[in-house]
Formats: C-alpha cells, structure tokens, sequence
C-alpha cells in the first residue's frame, strides 16, 4: 500500500495547517450566510456574520494533500514509524492548542 | 428545513456514536473468548467491519452539519450572546474546531485499519480510534445542549 503511506502525513498536516489557518485566518472561501453568498479569500462580513471555516477546511485540505503527495519521496523506514506517533501527537497537540486560543469563553 | 436537517443530523451522530463506541472499547478492552454475557459481545465485535460505515456516517453527519451551521451562526450564536452564555458559545466553537481535526484525522483511521498495517501498527490504531470516539462523543454532547438551550424550531 504505497500510496496509502501518505494518508498518516496528510492528517498531521492537516491539522497544523488547520490550526494555523484558524489563527491566522488562512481561509481560501468566505461565506456570507446572511444574504447567501461565497466570496475568495478573506472577505469582510456583509450585512451579517462572515464564515471563515469552510474556507479554513479548503485551505487545510489543499495544503495537506500537497504535503502528503511530497512525503512519498520519503523513505518508508524510518519515516513512517514517525507518522504512527505524530498521527496522534500533531491533533492532541492542535486540540489543546485550539483550547488555549479559546480560553476566554471560559474564564470570562 | 434546518429543524428536518438538525433531526437527521442527530440520528446520524446516534448511529455514528454507536459504532465508533463499539469499534473503540472492542479494541481497548479486546474479549479473550466470547462467553455469551452482553459486555463480551460487546467487547468481542468484528471491529474492523465498522471502518468504513464509521467513515460514511463520519462525513455524512459532517456535511449536514456543516449545512445547519449557517443558521448556527445566523441566528443561534446571537442569541447566546445576548444572553451572555459564553460557556456554550465556547463548547461549540470548540466543537467545530475539534470535528475538523476529526475530519482530517479519517484517511488516517482509515489507513490504520487495513488489514496488512493494522497489525504492525496496532497502538497508534487504538490511540486514533479511541481520539476520533472521543471528539465524536464532546460533539454529540455540545451539539445536544445547545440545541436544548436554544429550543427545537425556534
């Protein structure tokens, strides 16, 4: 399963990317839920609120696919007894880095 | 519309929860040999035959969720924040972040549960089901109490 050695990286990236799309607010679509309309790119709210998230997922989903597909030139050992680790270690990790961002709807 | 879709939404994180909930304590807490009492054969289910329906039920409930999540954030999260409810607020907008990791976390799920790299991998395989059951269950709890708060179809 050649090809599928790449699907453990394309989920590590995906969640770094994710998080960092989410911070720096990365996102490739915008939608106005409002009036019902997709923008490009990071657009300003328009009569109501602006969704960023999925704009986020594309984001996310292209640039993991990208870095999933350029991991396979990687040699297998010892590489993907790495990616068994930071499979789980990079979303734990994005989890709580998320929890942090939002702390303040808890401490308020 | 959304109340239709929100029902559907709840019966495919039910039939979701429970697969994942079986697939992850039969490979936490794996039965030596079946002895016919209800928690054996619960621990003892041919959990790889779960995988794909979990991944099927997984983006299924995640694109009607998505769906509904505009009127979320048209109307709900207003609501919740003239009356001051950031705790909920908080827990959802946790939620979605933590379903989206989720969701970039199924091709590996999906790769872990093969039959040929299952075996030689079988810690990390229990560690991402047991994460992915775990997301899935906080999602269903928020997703239950903020739709309690703010009321079926209104």
């Amino acid at each position: 399963m050649t090809i599928g050695r790449a699907l453990p990286v394309f989920s590590i990236a995906f969640a770094l990317i994710y998080i960092a799309s989410v911070e720096y607010n990365l996102a490739l679509i915008t939608y106005h839920p409002q009036i019902g309309r997709w923008g490009v790119l990071v657009e300003a709210p328009k009569e109501g609120p602006a969704m960023y998230w999925y704009g986020w997922l594309l984001t996310s989903a292209l640039g993991a696919g990208a870095i999933a597909v350029l991991s396979l030139a990687l040699p297998a050992r010892p590489f993907d007894r790495v990616w068994s680790i930071l499979v789980w270690v990079a979303p734990l990790a994005m989890i709580a880095v998320i929890a942090y961002i939002l702390r303040g709807y808890f401490l308020r | 519309m959304f109340s239709l879709l929100a029902i559907i939404h709840g019966l495919l994180a039910v039939a979701l929860l429970g697969a994942l909930t079986h697939q992850t304590i039969s490979v936490l807490w794996p039965a030596r040999q079946r002895t016919g009492s209800f928690v054996s054969g619960l621990r003892s289910v041919p959990s790889a035959t779960y995988t794909n329906a979990i991944i099927i039920l997984f983006v299924a409930t995640a694109i009607i969720g998505s769906i509904i999540y505009t009127e979320y954030r048209v109307s709900i999260r207003s609501t919740l924040r003239d009356y001051r409810l950031y705790v909920p607020e908080g827990a959802f907008e946790l939620k979605e972040h933590f379903i989206s990791i989720a969701l970039g976390l199924l091709p590996a799920y999906w790769y872990y549960w093969r039959p040929g790299v299952a075996k030689e991998y079988a810690r990390t395989r229990v560690i991402v089901t047991a994460l992915l059951a775990t997301i899935v269950w906080y999602g269903f709890l928020t997703g239950h109490v903020l739709n309690d708060i703010r009321g079926f179809g209104s």
